[in-house]
């Protein structure tokens, strides 16, 4: 009786999670990718791919209510104090964009998005709006690395998406080919920021220590800012071989902030994140290639031999 | 006993023709992008090459009637598949690099570049490989009063095959190296042109 009891209640709850928020769609579109949707609950706009969120922006300050990992594409500054030109692979809801163009005002910010939908709502929905200091090219993100003779002093990669059934990643932009493409376009200070979702401590073979092990064939440095209210891991990686420590990060950090270089409120906060260990996991996963990527094993649960 | 022979070799080359459509799709999209189109235009070209398999099969068995024939096409498509590691980074560079540098390829070609490549990379060996159900119905067809329940069978074995080759594609190659896995497709393809030498010899003296 008392079980079933607990029952309803569980169901209850269950039930009243899903009324709580009154959802309304405001747009929806099939694009080639995903199911587009916009969602306004209150005071938040959301984007939809296949029903999960990928970017969270309030109605009331665009530059509020976004996913805390998106604010790990600042760090990048800690290991090069003049950035100028940014590329950014990915854009969904653009809150990293929206971001840089409000804090950074003289960076150039060129951005890839594959879904021509997803521009398209980015625009209308989330304030994302094209000017000469924010591009948006609509093509694959390695093609375009691959086509363009530009230099980047920072690379965000950021083409992650998930579902009820996890996460998914475009495997041809996770491969040691691939990096080296990227750091071929990266200034000689150049820093890579690459959004994973994964887990650090995980001891099987896992996505984050693959894409870790694979970047370190590349990078001389990479270190790694798993998020504190998500699964989300960004691992940033620089063309300069020399190694910072936590400390060194957070007396970087508070120079950048004192000098007025970087004005992001939680600045200090995300660079609390830090880790210069690697993922628990590096040893066990493979190196990526364009040969060799199972990322959809390595990202169910692993199983995949080095 | 014909008919298992029969039926084994189209499961096979059904089979064949699956591996090198999904595990070359996923090859493809290193160059192409991660897009929608490149499946698009890989499924539309292996459909293309299979009409066209089918109904050159078709009357090529009518006219030589001997397994052995279908030893040269096999092992045309067994090699081609071999090297596809070898010749395809060139080729497709050449096709995605005649667009003028820093500047958005157009949608258009956005489109059919994929196309394209699905076409110089997967389109000969799948057309060659679907020569060989219609050809295999001709040669197991002893008399027409039972043609369609041979021709039934292969088409059922050949798709069946053509099942097994998408989920051992999507569920275990695709965590092998993809180079491997097409110089082992190849290897396949060229046992079945060695099978088809021993099925007409074994046929011969079922005359």
């Amino acid at each position: 009786m008392k079980s079933l009891l607990l029952k309803r209640a569980a169901w209850c709850g269950a039930l009243c999670l899903a009324c709580q928020a009154p959802a309304n769609v405001i747009f929806e579109a099939h694009s080639p990718y995903h199911l587009v949707q916009v969602i306004d609950e209150p005071g938040v706009r959301i984007l939809s791919f296949n029903g999960t969120r990928e970017t969270k922006m309030s109605l009331h300050n665009p530059l509020q209510g976004h996913f805390e990992y998106t604010e790990y594409f600042h760090t990048p500054w800690v290991w090069n104090q003049d950035i100028r030109r940014v590329l950014m692979l990915g854009l969904g809801g653009g809150s990293i964009q929206r971001a840089y163009q409000h804090y950074y005002t003289n960076v150039m910010v060129d951005t890839v998005e594959i879904d021509p939908v997803v521009i398209k709502v980015a625009k209308e929905y989330f304030k994302v709006q094209e000017s000469p200091t924010l591009k948006i090219h609509n093509q694959d993100g390695r093609m375009f690395l691959n086509r363009t003779s530009e230099a980047y002093d920072v690379i965000i990669l950021d083409a992650y998406t998930k579902s009820r059934y996890g996460s998914s990643i475009p495997p041809h932009l996770t491969t040691k080919e691939f990096f080296t493409l990227a750091a071929s376009r990266l200034t000689t200070n150049g820093v890579l920021a690459y959004n994973v979702i994964g887990d650090m401590q995980d001891t099987r073979p896992e996505i984050v220590g693959a894409l870790y092990r694979t970047m370190k064939e590349i990078f001389p440095q990479v270190y790694a800012f798993p998020a504190g209210t998500s699964l989300n891991v960004v691992l940033v990686a620089t063309k300069s071989a020399m190694p910072f420590d936590y400390a060194r990060v957070q007396r970087e950090g508070v120079a950048l902030v004192l000098r007025r270089k970087v004005t992001l409120p939680t600045f200090g906060e995300r660079l609390r994140s830090f880790r210069n260990v690697p993922p628990r996991s590096v040893g066990v996963s493979p190196v990526l290639t364009d040969d060799r990527a199972p990322v959809e094993t390595l990202m169910g649960g692993g199983g995949v031999a080095r | 006993m014909l008919k298992l022979v029969a039926t084994s070799f189209v499961f096979l080359g059904g089979f064949a023709i699956m591996v090198l459509e999904i595990i070359g799709a996923r090859y493809l999209a290193k160059d192409f992008g991660g897009s929608f189109y490149v499946w698009i235009s890989q499924i539309g070209v292996i459909l293309i090459a299979l009409a066209l398999g089918y109904a050159t099969g078709g009357a090529l068995a009518d006219r030589f009637q001997r397994a052995q024939f279908l030893a040269g096409p096999l092992a045309v498509a067994g090699l081609f598949s071999m090297l596809i590691p070898n010749f395809t980074p060139g080729l497709v560079r050449a096709i995605v690099m005649r667009h003028p540098l820093d500047r958005d390829i157009p949608l258009l070609w956005q489109k059919l570049d994929p196309v394209l490549g699905s076409t110089l990379v997967f389109f000969l060996p799948c057309f060659l490989l679907a020569i060989i159900s219609p050809y295999t119905i001709r040669l197991a067809a002893r008399r027409i009063e039972t043609v369609g329940t041979i021709s039934g069978l292969v088409y059922a074995a050949s798709t069946v095959g053509s099942i097994a080759g998408v989920f051992v594609s999507g569920y275990v190659l695709i965590d092998y190296p993809l180079s491997a896995v097409f110089r082992a497709t190849g290897g396949l393809i060229l046992a079945l042109a060695g099978l088809s030498l021993v099925m007409d010899r074994w046929l011969q003296r079922l005359r």
